[in-house]
């Protein structure tokens, strides 16, 4: 019998970047199959071709020995694959039933929607799922009222609903608590009983190890290895993921300039996303915020400009403590904030690089007269010394590339004289040439006594600039790394939750 | 969840029901003869325009979407109807074609401002201001001023009885049951869950394009049903009917309890908007409020039915 | 071939071609057309039209679907209180103005806390502020055409003051002179641009946005203020429904002098070559002896045309 899904050489290009240059992946009929690999490895890509989202460049799928080549995410849901979305596709305004058949509602003959048959598959479904559930998540309640980890079981009953042969769970326990997790495994198992496949993706190894037969591993674009989950151990999975050379890749260590005081205090900060974090950062120093995706770390970085403010906590600059409740008191006290989302967090799309550098400069200096003349030469400056090539100040920020816009924003900052840089992903989509320069200048500043509080989703890239670096795992700071400890190992390691 | 508990989703409604009951009871004070059935009946006349444009208007803003120009499309639907019964002749025939013509008038026009909107992805609130500014200027190309009655047995009828009860009330209860009907159809979930997450409905498969000029056309026909009432009430074109029905129609939507957002709400709570709007009208009159406060007071209280509206609705 | 292309996408070089074409249609149409004085009449109907839409490209600059819908009505309210102030008397006209712009820029703020605190989206706050100014106007006028201008406003509206041209043609090039130093020599004008352009990216640099736009809307109610003003001084005498057909016409005006209804791009003086095109089409449209019912189907058709070419959203992805 062919296996359930069988993907060999699949690649993918977006624009300059390969995504994927190697992606394979077997999984057989009944099976749960853990995907792993470190930030930007190429696993969600591979999933996204297999749900028909993002169309591959080449390679082959076969889905149960019959080639599959969906043009959009309809032709894989005709094929029997499911992707459970960890971006949330429910309706808020619609209740959980509602929301599970979505678009597959049960009809009369009358072409009405049959509210008893609706609400018997809901509630048969929901039998399945009870104990995880538990007696909070009522068919007709209103998926808005839903607690989070309550929206990503209807999330999941839905693409039950639809009766897959396939599951795709990118992340989907990662608003579960332990013993929800239990019963989402026990549910995976009488899936699988019943010859359902999975694809199981989690930043949690422990729950790899306790509920995947097979773990397939895949590092910058490439599968590079399939174990047997009970003939291996987590050591040479995390060896697999970070791979032979990096591991003994130690970055060229150096200390943080010594300091005086710390320059940035942060105590028990709590948000919805952040759990009691607290943390220093001394003049000059860039301390990295590692671990996996959205484990807490721009949540951190937001609240402390004030765009989304800490619901609790204190924050303090110096011996000043700090009110920061909007984007504008942090840039009054000279925090600067850069995202990697250039294109919605700092893009002022269609105006010119000149409006586009001095628009914080403005708020951080009060100003009200504008005189371009005679601030053109500051910003050309603060332009020039990022290496940016631009055509002149007045031509349209859309005339840049995406890694000299970025230098844009940058300068943006740099212009305001901030002594407290966060930079929150900040070199996503950009050419190599270009984050190399962004390095150097990351570099320059901290030795010129800025703090630096630094963000990636790439590993290396906090490896190589960070004098330290704090690992977050759902909101909470769970390992901090330094000194001899700076390696590949233990960051991926600690982010998986595995203590090195 | 069952029919009913559909019907009657959210709890905005109450409070709007609540402001009904409580203005029925001022009218009442200050009218005593309110309850008799003529005055009942000439009630519900006036107000029967105002509660079909809004079950109109609802399915469009639950889409997530707006339409301004309802008011030129009951124009319109005037305009065609009287002249197709005058081009005619004033028999029978006559007027169910001109009645046909009419309602096919509002549901070209919910097609052509959904297709703009939906399907070429132009700005629904600037789009339909544009097409009512056309719908408008096309009803007074027809028919430059007021004028050009319908025939006896038009507007007789639609003031008469059937069967020992007003046409009007045979009228507003087969709008009801429609909007009855149209609640257990799959297509209402999907018009909220266009409006509630349009990149959710699309990620579910649902065709977004389709369902939300669905919902326009749904706000042309009852558009026209209006147009036709209005009709039958002044028995006349005239180019100009409805200029202020539109905005009318919006707040009775949203005194209803449906989030101009888009995703929540229920025609029946539009219905009882309108009516809410009527009521006060009423009493403003009844009250003796000097003419020239009237418009005054109407618009404050839409304003303050907007901002209401969407204050109650964000908690 | 490409650089004319672009070139023709340019709204301004877009807009000088259409007031030319307009000015020699017309003049085909009815030789004299074109003269001299009939070109200064024309001015300054167009300077009426150009000073409420300076209001109304305000606050579509600025971004999340900026609309004023009630600058018709506060042009008439503009126009009444100016009208009751001066009563004729030369010696109230400033009065007059202060008074007008004083009412009409209140209401312009009440317009903007309704759009940025309680969130009503613009098209609808400002549609709903018009009902209740009609009311106010009823109300205040009883129905009846009231107040008149003071001679010495008329004179400067349609006599010639200096060179042959009327004064309002120098409050027009005063205002279009504050508009642009408002807007590209302060740091209002910056954020302004900025907000429209992206309001989260403004934001996140610290912009208080939601003050901006309050402030834009009061300003649009000013400038419909003054168009009052100038409609009296125009007329002689307002009555309440005098600045309805200003409405649309202000937002046409806007979107052809490169306004970008998605917020964040344009400038005054394509606005004003907008407003002056939209005079030329009314005036040969008139020539043309077309009803009321066909300007109304052109206007909206060319409202309709220009969203095609500037309007559109985005298209849905995963």
């Amino acid at each position: 019998m062919p296996p359930a899904l069988k993907a060999h050489g699949v690649t993918k290009q977006f624009d300059a970047v390969v995504a994927l240059s190697n992606g394979a992946l077997t999984v057989e009929h009944g099976e749960i199959h853990a995907l792993l690999g470190a930030n930007g490895c190429g696993k969600s890509t591979l999933c996204k071709i297999i749900a028909g989202t993002v169309l591959r460049n080449g390679g082959s799928i076969e889905v149960d020995g019959a080639p599959l080549v969906p043009k959009g995410p309809a032709d894989s849901e005709a094929a029997g694959i499911a992707l459970f979305y960890q971006e949330l596709s429910l309706v808020p305004q619609l209740t959980v039933a509602e929301n599970i058949y979505l678009g597959h509602e049960p009809r009369t003959a009358a072409g009405f929607i049959d509210h008893s048959k609706l609400q018997a598959d809901a509630n048969a479904l929901l039998e399945q799922f009870a104990a995880v559930a538990g007696s909070g998540l009522a068919l007709h309640s209103l998926v808005a009222r839903l607690s989070p980890d309550q929206r990503q079981i209807v999330e999941i009953l839905k693409v039950l609903a639809r009766r897959p042969r396939l599951i795709i769970f990118d992340e989907a326990t990662a608003a579960l608590d332990r013993r929800q997790v239990e019963f989402f495994f026990r549910m995976l198992r009488a899936l699988k009983a019943q010859g359902v496949s999975m694809i199981f993706i989690s930043h949690r190894l422990d729950e790899v190890f306790e509920i995947c037969d097979r773990i397939t591993v895949m590092r910058n674009g490439e599968t590079v290895a399939t174990f047997s989950t009970a003939e291996t151990d987590m050591n040479r999975v995390v060896h697999a993921m970070v791979g032979e050379m990096a591991e003994h890749l130690h970055p060229p260590h150096v200390e943080r300039p010594p300091g005086e005081a710390p320059r940035l205090i942060v105590e028990h900060a709590s948000g919805q996303r952040l759990r009691d974090v607290s943390l220093m950062l001394w003049p000059g120093e860039i301390l990295g915020l590692g671990g996996l995706q959205g484990q807490g770390q721009s949540a951190l970085l937001r609240g402390l400009f004030g765009a989304d403010p800490l619901a609790s906590g204190t924050v303090s600059l110096g011996n000043m403590g700090l009110r920061l409740r909007k984007p504008a008191d942090a840039v009054h006290h000279g925090i600067a904030y850069i995202s990697g989302d250039r294109g919605r967090d700092a893009a002022l799309h269609g105006r010119s690089i000149f409006e586009n550098i001095a628009a914080a400069s403005f708020i951080r200096e009060r100003r009200v007269l504008v005189w371009p003349i005679r601030l053109a030469e500051r910003f050309r400056q603060a332009a020039a010394s990022l290496n940016t090539r631009y055509p002149g100040l007045e031509e349209p920020i859309g005339s840049l590339s995406g890694g000299n816009q970025q230098k844009i924003f940058i300068a943006r900052w740099l212009a305001t004289k901030p002594s407290v840089l966060l930079l929150d992903d900040p070199t996503k989509g950009i050419d190599l040439a270009a984050k190399a320069d962004f390095f150097d200048l990351v570099r320059g500043l901290a030795a010129e006594g800025t703090s630096i509080l630094f963000y990636s989703s790439e590993d290396a890239e906090l490896l190589g600039l960070c004098h330290r670096i704090l690992v977050f795992n759902g909101g909470a700071i769970s390992a901090e790394l330094s000194g001899q400890a700076l390696t590949a190992l233990n960051l991926t390691g600690a982010a998986y939750g595995n203590a090195a | 969840m069952t029919g009913m508990a559909m019907v009657l989703r959210g709890r905005s409604w109450l409070v709007t029901l609540a402001a009904l009951l409580v203005l029925v009871a001022v009218n009442g004070v200050l009218q005593p003869n309110l309850f008799t059935g003529n005055v009942l009946k000439s009630n519900l006349t006036v107000f029967l325009p105002l509660v079909l444009v809004a079950i109109g208007q609802t399915y469009v803003v639950l889409a997530g979407d707006i339409d301004l120009s309802v008011g030129a499309i009951i124009a319109l639907v005037n305009v065609v109807t009287v002249a197709v019964i005058n081009a005619v002749g004033n028999g029978v025939g006559a007027v169910l074609l001109g009645v046909t013509a009419g309602l096919l008038t509002g549901i070209v026009s919910g097609l052509f401002n959904g297709f703009l909107v939906a399907v070429m992805r132009f700005q629904p609130i600037v789009t339909t201001f544009a097409t009512g500014i056309i719908f408008s200027g096309m009803a007074l190309w027809l028919l430059p001023t007021a004028g050009l009655p319908v025939p006896a047995v038009y507007w007789r009828t639609y003031s008469g009885s059937l069967l020992g009860l007003p046409v009007t009330l045979w009228i507003f209860a087969l709008a009801l049951l429609l909007v009855a009907i149209l609640v257990r159809r799959p297509f209402l979930t999907h018009l909220a869950a266009v409006g509630g997450s349009r990149t959710g409905a699309f990620q579910t498969g649902l065709p977004v394009a389709r369902i939300r000029i669905q919902g326009y056309v749904l706000a042309g026909l009852f558009s026209a049903f209006a147009s036709l009432c209005l009709t039958g009430e002044t028995a006349s074109g005239d180019p100009l009917m409805g200029r202020m029905l539109a905005l009318s129609s919006i707040s009775a939507v949203v005194l209803g309890g449906t989030a101009l957002a888009g995703g929540s709400g229920s025609a029946f709570g539009s219905v009882l908007g309108a009516l809410v709007l009527g009521m006060i009208g009423n009493v403003i009159f009844f009250a003796g409020l000097p003419f020239e406060y009237q418009t005054l007071v109407q618009g404050l209280i839409t304003l303050a039915a907007l901002a209401g509206g969407i204050l109650v609705a964000r908690r | 071939m490409n650089r004319i292309k672009t070139l023709l996408a340019e709204p301004l070089v877009l807009a000088s071609i259409a007031i030319l074409v307009l000015l020699a249609a017309g003049e085909l149409l009815s030789p004299g057309f074109a003269r001299g004085d009939q070109i200064t009449r024309l001015l300054t109907v167009a300077a009426i039209l150009g000073i409420a839409a300076a209001g109304q490209s305000l606050v579509v600059i600025g971004g999340r679907e900026g609309i004023d819908l009630s600058v018709g009505a506060l042009i008439s309210l503009g126009a009444l209180t100016a009208g009751n102030v001066m009563s004729g008397s030369n010696g109230a006209i400033l009065p007059a103005v202060l008074a007008a712009g004083g009412v009409t820029f209140a209401i312009g703020i009440v317009n903007g806390l309704g759009v940025t605190a309680l969130r009503i989206p613009p098209l609808v706050m400002t549609l709903g502020m018009m009902g209740v100014i009609q009311g106010g106007l009823v109300v205040l006028s009883r129905g009846a055409p009231s107040g008149n201008a003071a001679p010495m406003l008329m004179s400067f509206v349609n006599q010639p003051l200096l060179l042959g041209l009327p004064g309002i043609l120098f409050v027009w090039a005063l205002i279009a002179v504050a508009m642009w130093f408002l807007l590209r020599r302060t740091s209002f004008g910056y954020a302004v641009y900025a907000m429209g352009s992206n309001e989260r990216a403004a934001a996140l640099t610290g912009m208080p946005t939601s003050l901006l736009r309050t402030l834009l809307y009061g300003l649009s109610g000013l400038f419909a203020g003054l168009t009052g003003v100038c409609v009296i001084g125009y007329t002689g005498n307002s009555f309440i429904s005098v600045g309805d057909q200003y409405v649309l016409p202000s937002i046409i005006a806007v979107v052809i002098g490169g306004v970008s209804l998605a917020g964040g791009a344009g400038n005054y003086f394509g606005v004003m070559l907008g407003a002056i095109a939209l005079t030329l089409l009314q005036s040969v449209l008139t020539t043309l002896q077309l009803e009321f019912w066909g300007r109304q189907i052109i206007f909206g058709a060319v409202l309709l045309g220009l969203m095609l070419l500037y309007g559109r959203q985005k298209q849905l992805r995963v």
